[in-house]
C-alpha cells in the first residue's frame, strides 16, 4: 500500500503531490470495521442500569435546551457542507464520475462561513470553556470504563462529556487542517473570485499541503463515519434527537449529566409542549463562563 | 569544343545517391564492435550537478561505461563544453552512457539517479538587463577575455521608458554612430519610432547531428554532420587537442545545416573521447527532441527603432538599440543586423547600440543571413510604411534608398565589390507585375484582403585567399579536391565548374572529390556566410590556371613550340607540335616530376594543404594555388523579395500567393541550383516570419514546440506552387569568375516580403513582431493584442 | 530518475485477429493494456517514454473493423478504416461530405494514409505541457501547468474547462457530431451506442479520458445515420499552416433546409474546449432563418457566450465567433 503519490515535476525533481488513494480505501475499510467491530463490542456488554435519581431537584424543567436553534441550523448546515466535501472527494475518485470541482470549492467555501460563524458564536454567545475543559481526571475514568465494564462509570458530566469534547477537538484540528489546505489550493483553481496560481509556493510546500489536504479528507471518512454510527445507535439517539429538536428530557438530564456541571434552572420554560425551551447555564465554578443564549 | 560549364544546368554528382538512399549520412556508418551512447541531457535551464550515482545503470547487462564532463576539455567562461555538471539551458548534454545498444543505452540513462542544484536562470534578456535581475551566470551576465565577468545594468530611467512603450536611451557595450542622426532627425518630414520583437527559432535541418568514431592507434576516424570538411577536420583536432593529421575525417552528406554544423558541432566530441575511453566504436545518434537542444537557433531580438525620412522617401536617419537573446554560449547576429540596417538603407546618419545577453536557452549560433535575416524582416515593414505616410510609392522608397556602388556603410565605411541592388529591384517589378498588383493591393474579396510588399535583403557573399587543388590523372580525368563540405548545396560540383571550364573539360570527365579528408582537401573556407561560391570558384580558378600552364608546359617540353601557344579542349592538349589527350600529359607529369606532380608546392599555399598536396604529390598532374586574385571592398549579395498574399480578416489566416526572388549575386554559375537556394533561402525567411515558432515556458525556462509538428517549420502548402526567381546576373568585377555566394541574402527577402505584404493587408498597420501566426493578426484585427509589444519567446 | 526521449521502451505486442480476441486481452490486460490503431498518437508517447504501457494491442489485423458499409439506415464506417479511405470513398463524399472534408484536414496524406477513423477520435490531446509528461492533473498530479498566468497557451481552450484547459484535436469530431454520428463502443460486457457528443468526454467528469471509453473498451464502429444525408454541410479547419497542423478552431456544420429556410441545424466546434462543443442554442436560433447575415452574426455572438479566454489564447473567441458566422452565412 502506498502513502504518499510521488511525481516528478518539470525539472525532474522527485515532490509530492498528494497521499494515496489506497489510503482512502483503507479508511472506508477502517470506518466499517470500527462500526462493525463496535457494534458487536457493545453486545458483550452488560446493560448498564442507569437508575435516575429518585429526587428531581427542584426548578428542572422537563425539557432542557441542549442546542439553540443557531447552534443546530450551524451543525446541519456544516454536516450537509462536510458530507457534501466528502462525497464530491472522493466518490470520483472510487469511481463514480461526475462534475465535483465546482460543488467541491463551493461547499468548502459554505464549511468555511458555517466554520466561521460558529465560532464567533461559540466565542461570543455560547459557553466556550465548557467545551474545552480539559477534564483529565474524567478522561481517565472515562477511558477505564470503556476498556474494562467492572471499572467505576466515570463522573456525570458537564453539558459536553469527555468523548463529545474529545471528538469535537479532533474534529476542528483536522477541519481546520482541510479547511486551510483547501483555501490555499482554491488559488489553484478558477473561481469567477481571481485568477489561478499554480507558482504561489514551491512545489515541495504544495505537495505538503495536498498531503495535509488529503490526510484530512482521509480522517474526516473515519470520523464523520463513527460519529453518523454514534448518532444512529439506539442508546444515543437520545442525544441525536436534541440535534434535532434542540432539547433533552429531564430524566436523560439527570441519568448523564451533573447538574452541578451543567446547571439548568426553568427560566422561560413553560410547560412540555411549549415553545421556549429552558435554558442551560454553566457551572458557576468556572470563573470564565460566558452566558449562554 | 567542349560544352559551356558556367550557366549550364547539371545533375550534381551526389544526385543519385541521394535519390536511391544509397547516400550515406554520418549516422549510417558502421564498424566493428560499434556500442551506443545516449545522452543525459540537463532538466534544468541552470543547475549545478551536485551528485550523481551511476550504479545501477553501469550494473546492466549491456551498459559499457559512462562519460563524465570531468573527462572532456572545457575552458573558463561562457564557453561550451560537450558534457558540463553545470548546465546553462534545460538539454544541455550532462554526461553520455554507451551500451550494446540504443535501448540497452536509454534505460542505462533512465536508471541513474542525478541530483541538481537549481539556479537562477534568464530567458527574456530584457529581464536580465532590469537593475536587480537574474543573470544567466552566476557570476554575472557580460563576459569579457580580459576582465572576466561583469554584471550588465541597464538604469531604473532606462526602465522607466521601456514600460511606458517608449525607446529608451540607455548604454550599450556596442556602440557607433555616424554622421549626426540628432540634427538629421530634426531635418526629417517623418519620424516613425517602432518597438519590434523578432522570435528566436531553431534551425532543425533534417539531419540531426549525428555522429560516430573510432580510434586504430593514433588515428581518430570521424563520421560527421557538418557543413564543411577539411575546417572541421581541424576544429575537431583544436577541441581534442591532437594533430590534426590524425584525425580521418568522413563527411560525405550533411541533411542540412543553416549555420548550425558550420565547422562541425560540439556534440562531435563525445563519441571520439568516449571511444578512446572504451577502445571501441561510439555511435551518437541525436534524436529530433535533442537536436531541439543542442541543434542551436536563431538569437532573437528587442529592438526600438527610430527612423527618419525626407520629405521624397529618402532614409536620413536611423537610430537602431537590438538586444540580443544570445543563449548561454553568444552569438554576433546584432553587430551584421546594425551593418545591415545602415547598408541597406544608406541613412548617411545613424546611430546603433547593441547589447547580446546571456540567457539560459539552448545555444545560439548563425543561422542563415545571421542578424541580415532578422533587421530586414522587421525593417522593411517599416520603410513601407513611411512611403505610405509619405506619399511615396513603395516600390521607389525601396529603390530610392538602396544602396549603389559608391555606398560606404557601418562605422568604418566598408565599401563593396559590387551592388546590383536596384537591378534586382527593377527586375523584380518587372517579373511580378508590381505595378497591376499594388493597384490590388488593399481589394477586398470577401473577408480576404489583398495585400503586397517587398523585401530587399543583402547578406556577405563571399571570401578571399583560400587554396585550390587538383589532379589530372592518367586516366584523363579532371580530379577536384573539395574540402568545402556537402551541404546539399551543390557547391562541391558548382565551385569546380568554371575551373573545369577553363580546363576545357567536359562535366562527363570531371570527377569532385570530396567527403573523406584521407582524400586530401587544400586549405578551405568554412562552409558558412555564403563564402562558398566565391573563395572556391577563386581558389579553384587559380589551381586550374596552375594545371593550365602547367599542361602547356608538358606539352610544349613533349610536342615542341612554345607554352603559350598551346591550347585545352575536351582532353586534349594541342598547339604547334601536335595533340595529346591529357591522360598521356598527366603520366608525362608525373615522370616530370617537380611542381608538375606536386611534388614541389608553390610557397604560399596555406601549411593546411601541403600535407593534403603530398597525398596526392606524384599520381597525375597537379593544379595547385592560393587565390591571390586580391580584390577590395566586401563582398554581398541580393535578394529582392517580391509577395502578394491575403489576409482573411475573419481568422487571420495568411496565404501567399505569389512570391518572386531577384538575386545580385553576380555570374550565374548553377542556374538551377540558384533557383534553389532563393526559393529554400525565401521560403526559410516565411517560415521565420510566419509559421515557425519556439516557445518557453517562463516559469520553469523550458521550450516546447520541440518537435517538427510543433515547431511548425512551412510546408508544402504554405507556399504557391509557382514561385519565381531571377538574377540580375552582372559579373562581380573584382572576381575571375564574378560570381558571389547566395545562400544567406533570399531569407531575409522572403521574410520581409511577407511581412511588408501583411501590413499592407493590414492597412499599413505593422504588428511589429514574429511570427505573424494566425492569432497574432487576428488579435491586432479585434483590437485585443494578446503579447506585450517587448514579450519573446511567446507563440 | 533522469529524463530521456525518443526510444520506445519494449512492450508485449499483441495483434489479435478478431474483435473478440481484442476484447478479451484488453479484459485479461485490464488497465495495462494500450489500444494501438494507426499509432500516430500512440507512437509519439512511447517514444517519449511518458505513457509505457505492458501490453499493446495491435487492431491494425482485424479485417472486421475496417472498410466503409451501406445500412439502411445510413452507413457504417469501420472504426479502423484510414483516414484516406473515409477522404475519397464515394459514398462519404456525396452523401456526408463534410467528414470527408474533416479527414481530408488531417495532418499530411501520409499520416492520413495510416490514421484511422476510430484513433482519429479517440486521440489524447496535444497540450504540451501534458504531452512533455509534466505531472499536470490529467497525468495524474495535482496542477494545470497550461493555466498558470504565465503559460504558454494560446492553443488551450477557451470553454468547458475544469482545471484543465487543453483541447480536442481531433478533426473527424466536429464531424461525426454534425451528422448525429453513433459511437459503438464494444467491451466484453457487450456493447453501447453513443451519440457522437456524448463520447467525448470533459475533464470535469475524468481529467484523464477524452471519450467515454475506459481502459477494456473498443470503439469498433460508427454509424452514420441516413437522416442527415445529403444535407448542405460547411466545414472549416484555422491551422497555423497549410498541412500537418492540428486546428486551432474548427467548426461543422449540417443544416436541412426546406424553401430556404432552415429547417434544423447540427454545429460543431472543436479546438475550443478540453471536448468538441455542440452549440444546441446556435442551432435553435438559426432554425426557421434563412442563414442571413444578421442571423450569422447572432450565431457568432451566442456561440461564444461564456467564452473564458487564457492569458494567450483570446483571439480564439473571435475565431470561433467568426467561423460560426461563417458557417450559418454558408446557408444563404
Amino acid at each position: 500500500m502506498d502513502i504518499w503519490r510521488r511525481a516528478a515535476n518539470p525539472w525532474g525533481q522527485d515532490v509530492l503531490i498528494g497521499v494515496s488513494w489506497d489510503l482512502m480505501w483503507s479508511a472506508v475499510i477502517a470506518a466499517v470495521a470500527f462500526v462493525i467491530g463496535h457494534a458487536l463490542w457493545v453486545r458483550t456488554r452488560k446493560e448498564e442500569a442507569h437508575e435516575p435519581p429518585a429526587d428531581v431537584p427542584a426548578g428542572i424543567p422537563e425539557k432542557i435546551e441542549r442546542h439553540s436553534f443557531a447552534s443546530r441550523a450551524f451543525h446541519w448546515v456544516m454536516s450537509i457542507a462536510m458530507l457534501v466535501l466528502l462525497v464530491t472527494a472522493f466518490v470520483p475518485v472510487m469511481g463514480w464520475q461526475f462534475n465535483w470541482v465546482d460543488l467541491h470549492w463551493q461547499a468548502g467555501v459554505l464549511l468555511i462561513l458555517t466554520v466561521v460563524y460558529h465560532v464567533i458564536h461559540a466565542i461570543g454567545w455560547q459557553d466556550f470553556w465548557s467545551m474545552f475543559q480539559l477534564g483529565v481526571s474524567e478522561g481517565i475514568a472515562t477511558l477505564k470504563h470503556i476498556l474494562s465494564p467492572e471499572a467505576p462509570a466515570p463522573p456525570k458530566a458537564g453539558k459536553y462529556p469527555f468523548d463529545h469534547r474529545m471528538y469535537h477537538h479532533v474534529i476542528v484540528v483536522v477541519s481546520l487542517a482541510a479547511i486551510i489546505t483547501g483555501v490555499l489550493m482554491m488559488v489553484r483553481i478558477d473561481t469567477p473570485l481571481w485568477t489561478r496560481n499554480p507558482y504561489l509556493f514551491s512545489d515541495t510546500t504544495w505537495g505538503v499541503m495536498y498531503v495535509v489536504h488529503g490526510l484530512s479528507g482521509v480522517s474526516l471518512i473515519l470520523l464523520i463515519a463513527s460519529h453518523i454510527y454514534f448518532a444512529l445507535r439506539p442508546e444515543k439517539r437520545w442525544i441525536t434527537w436534541s440535534m434535532v429538536r434542540g432539547w433533552i428530557d429531564r430524566e436523560h438530564y439527570l441519568e448523564h449529566f451533573d447538574p452541578a456541571k451543567w446547571v439548568v434552572t426553568d427560566v422561560g420554560m413553560k410547560s412540555a409542549d411549549g415553545a421556549a425551551p429552558g435554558t442551560g447555564a454553566v457551572a458557576e465554578q468556572i470563573p470564565s463562563a460566558k452566558r449562554e443564549d | 569544343m567542349a560544352e559551356r560549364l558556367v550557366g549550364a544546368d547539371i545533375a550534381p554528382p551526389d544526385l543519385h545517391a541521394k535519390i536511391t538512399g544509397r547516400a550515406r549520412y554520418a549516422e549510417d556508418f558502421r564498424a566493428p564492435g560499434m556500442v551506443f551512447a545516449k545522452l543525459l541531457l540537463s532538466p534544468m535551464p541552470h543547475a549545478r550537478v551536485r551528485r550523481v550515482d551511476a550504479s545501477r545503470a553501469l550494473a546492466m547487462e549491456g551498459v559499457i561505461d559512462i562519460l563524465r564532463a570531468d573527462e572532456v576539455p572545457s575552458r573558463d567562461g561562457p564557453r561550451e563544453a560537450c558534457l558540463t555538471d553545470t548546465p546553462r539551458y534545460e538539454g544541455e548534454p550532462i554526461l553520455a552512457v554507451a551500451a550494446v545498444d540504443e535501448e540497452t543505452a536509454a534505460a542505462a540513462i533512465e536508471a541513474i539517479e542525478i541530483d541538481f542544484e537549481p539556479l537562477p536562470f534568464v530567458i527574456d534578456p530584457l529581464e536580465s538587463l532590469r537593475p536587480g535581475g537574474p543573470n544567466a551566470y552566476v557570476d554575472g551576465n557580460q563576459f569579457s577575455g580580459q576582465d572576466g565577468w561583469s554584471d550588465f545594468k541597464w538604469t531604473d530611467t532606462d526602465f522607466a521608458k521601456v514600460d511606458a512603450g517608449e525607446m529608451p536611451d540607455p548604454s550599450c557595450p556596442v556602440e557607433w554612430t555616424k554622421g549626426d542622426p540628432e540634427s538629421a532627425f530634426a531635418e526629417s518630414a517623418l519620424v516613425l519610432e517602432e518597438t519590434i520583437v523578432h522570435q528566436s527559432l531553431t534551425h532543425h535541418p533534417m539531419e540531426p547531428r549525428s555522429n560516430m568514431a573510432y580510434w586504430e592507434g593514433e588515428t581518430l576516424h570521424a563520421f560527421v554532420s557538418t557543413q564543411s570538411s577539411q575546417q572541421t577536420k581541424f576544429a575537431l583536432a583544436g577541441a581534442l587537442q591532437i594533430d590534426p593529421e590524425n584525425i580521418n575525417l568522413v563527411s560525405e552528406y550533411c541533411g542540412g545545416g543553416f549555420g548550425s554544423k558550420i565547422a562541425g558541432t560540439t556534440v562531435m566530441q563525445i563519441p571520439a573521447l568516449f571511444s578512446r575511453k572504451i577502445n571501441r566504436p561510439v555511435m551518437l545518434r541525436i534524436t529530433r527532441y535533442e537536436e531541439n537542444y543542442v541543434g542551436r537557433a536563431r538569437p532573437g531580438f528587442q529592438t526600438w527603432l527610430k527612423m527618419g525620412f525626407l520629405q521624397d522617401g529618402k532614409c536620413n536617419a536611423i537610430d537602431l538599440i537590438i538586444v540580443q537573446e544570445s543563449g548561454p554560449y553568444g552569438a554576433g547576429d546584432f553587430n551584421t543586423a546594425g551593418m545591415i540596417a545602415d547598408l541597406t538603407y544608406t541613412p548617411q546618419n545613424m546611430r546603433f547600440r547593441g547589447v547580446s545577453m546571456y540567457t539560459n536557452t539552448p545555444p545560439k549560433a548563425a543561422q542563415r543571413g545571421p542578424g541580415g535575416a532578422q533587421i530586414i524582416s522587421m525593417m522593411e515593414p517599416i520603410l513601407e510604411k513611411a512611403g505610405r505616410e509619405l506619399g511615396v510609392d513603395r516600390f521607389e522608397i525601396h529603390r530610392m534608398n538602396a544602396p549603389r556602388g559608391d555606398v560606404q556603410f557601418g562605422p568604418r565605411n566598408a565599401t563593396l565589390t559590387s551592388v546590383h541592388a536596384v537591378e534586382a529591384l527593377d527586375q523584380g517589378r518587372e517579373m511580378f507585375d508590381w505595378d497591376a498588383k499594388l493597384a490590388i493591393s488593399g481589394k477586398r474579396n470577401g473577408s480576404k484582403v489583398t495585400g503586397v510588399g517587398i523585401g530587399l535583403s543583402p547578406y556577405t557573399a563571399g571570401s578571399r585567399g583560400r587554396d585550390g587543388m587538383m589532379i589530372i590523372r592518367p586516366d584523363g580525368k579532371l580530379y577536384v579536391h573539395q574540402g568545402i563540405g556537402n551541404l546539399g548545396t551543390h557547391s562541391i560540383a558548382d565551385t569546380a565548374r568554371p575551373a573545369a571550364e577553363l580546363l576545357g573539360y567536359n562535366w562527363e570527365d570531371v570527377e569532385i572529390v570530396w567527403g573523406n579528408s584521407a582524400r586530401a582537401y587544400p586549405r578551405s573556407t568554412v562552409q558558412a556566410g555564403s563564402q562558398t561560391t566565391t573563395a572556391h570558384t577563386r581558389a579553384n580558378h587559380a589551381a586550374a590556371t596552375d594545371a593550365l600552364r602547367k599542361i602547356r608546359e608538358v606539352a610544349a617540353a613533349a610536342l615542341g613550340g612554345s607554352a603559350s601557344s598551346y591550347s585545352v579542349d575536351s582532353g586534349r592538349v594541342s598547339g604547334p607540335g601536335g595533340t595529346m589527350t591529357l591522360g598521356r600529359i598527366a603520366e608525362r607529369a608525373i615522370a616530370m616530376g617537380g611542381e608538375y606532380s606536386g611534388e614541389v608546392l608553390p610557397d604560399d599555399v596555406h601549411a593546411q594543404t601541403v600535407p593534403a598536396a603530398q597525398i596526392l604529390a606524384g599520381e597525375g598532374l597537379m593544379g595547385i594555388a592560393r587565390d591571390n586574385y586580391g580584390g577590395e571592398g566586401n563582398i554581398y549579395s541580393w535578394v529582392a523579395g517580391f509577395a502578394m498574399v491575403e489576409l482573411d480578416e475573419e481568422t487571420g489566416v495568411v496565404e501567399l500567393k505569389e512570391y518572386v526572388g531577384v538575386t545580385d549575386c553576380g555570374t550565374v554559375i548553377h542556374p538551377r541550383s540558384l533557383g534553389a537556394q532563393v526559393f529554400g533561402g525565401s521560403i526559410q525567411g516565411m517560415g521565420m516570419a510566419m509559421t515557425q515558432r519556439w516557445v518557453f515556458d517562463p516559469q520553469w525556462g523550458v521550450p516546447f514546440a520541440n518537435r517538427f509538428y510543433t515547431a511548425r517549420p512551412p510546408g508544402f502548402l504554405d507556399i504557391p506552387a509557382d514561385l519565381k526567381w531571377g538574377a540580375v546576373g552582372i559579373p562581380d568585377p573584382q572576381d575571375p569568375v564574378g560570381a558571389k555566394g547566395i545562400g544567406e541574402p533570399p531569407v531575409g527577402a522572403g521574410a520581409a516580403a511577407l511581412t511588408s505584404a501583411i501590413a499592407d493587408a493590414m492597412g499599413g498597420r505593422c504588428v511589429c513582431r514574429t511570427p505573424l501566426t494566425p492569432d497574432v493578426l487576428l488579435a491586432e484585427i479585434e483590437g485585443r493584442p494578446m503579447y506585450g509589444r517587448l514579450e519573446q519567446h511567446v507563440g | 530518475m533522469a529524463k530521456i526521449r525518443d526510444m520506445i521502451p519494449a512492450f508485449e505486442l499483441f495483434q489479435p485477429t478478431t474483435v473478440g480476441d481484442a476484447l478479451e486481452l484488453l479484459d485479461e490486460h485490464r488497465g495495462q493494456a494500450w489500444v494501438l490503431a494507426g499509432g500516430l498518437d500512440s507512437f509519439d508517447w512511447f517514444k517519449d517514454r511518458v505513457k509505457r504501457p505492458s501490453a499493446v494491442v495491435d487492431l491494425g489485423g482485424i479485417s472486421e473493423l475496417t472498410g466503409i458499409r451501406e445500412l439502411e439506415d445510413g452507413i457504417e464506417i469501420g472504426a479502423m478504416t484510414s483516414l484516406t479511405e473515409i477522404e475519397r470513398d464515394e459514398r462519404v463524399r456525396s452523401g456526408f461530405s463534410v467528414l470527408a472534408d474533416a479527414a481530408r484536414h488531417v495532418a499530411t496524406p501520409q499520416i492520413r494514409n495510416q490514421g484511422t477513423l476510430g484513433g482519429n477520435v479517440s486521440q489524447d490531446t496535444r497540450c504540451w505541457y501534458y504531452r512533455s509528461g509534466w505531472p499536470c492533473y490529467r497525468a495524474g498530479g495535482n496542477t494545470c501547468y497550461a493555466a498558470a498566468p504565465q503559460a504558454m497557451n494560446r492553443e488551450h481552450c477557451i470553454m468547458g474547462r475544469s482545471r484543465c484547459v487543453a483541447v480536442n484535436p481531433s478533426d473527424t469530431a466536429p464531424a461525426l457530431i454534425a451528422v448525429d454520428a453513433k459511437m459503438v463502443v464494444e467491451s466484453n460486457g457487450g456493447s453501447t451506442v453513443h451519440d457522437a457528443e456524448d463520447f467525448f468526454i470533459g475533464p470535469a467528469i475524468d481529467i484523464t479520458r477524452m471519450t467515454v471509453m475506459k481502459s477494456q473498451d473498443l470503439l469498433t464502429r460508427i454509424h452514420i445515420p441516413a437522416k442527415w444525408a445529403d444535407a448542405d454541410f460547411y466545414y472549416e479547419k484555422i491551422r497555423d499552416r497549410g498541412s500537418w497542423d492540428f486546428q486551432l478552431v474548427s467548426v461543422a456544420a449540417a443544416f436541412r433546409k426546406s424553401e430556404g429556410k432552415i429547417e434544423e441545424a447540427r454545429i460543431s466546434v472543436n479546438g475550443v474546449a478540453p471536448f468538441p462543443v455542440r452549440l444546441d442554442a446556435v442551432e435553435r436560433l438559426v432554425q426557421g432563418t434563412s442563414g442571413d447575415e444578421s442571423t450569422a452574426s447572432a450565431a457568432g455572438e451566442l456561440a461564444i457566450q461564456g467564452a473564458r479566454p487564457l492569458r494567450h489564447n483570446d483571439y480564439k473567441v473571435a475565431m470561433m465567433r467568426n467561423l460560426v458566422r461563417r458557417a450559418v452565412r454558408s446557408v444563404s
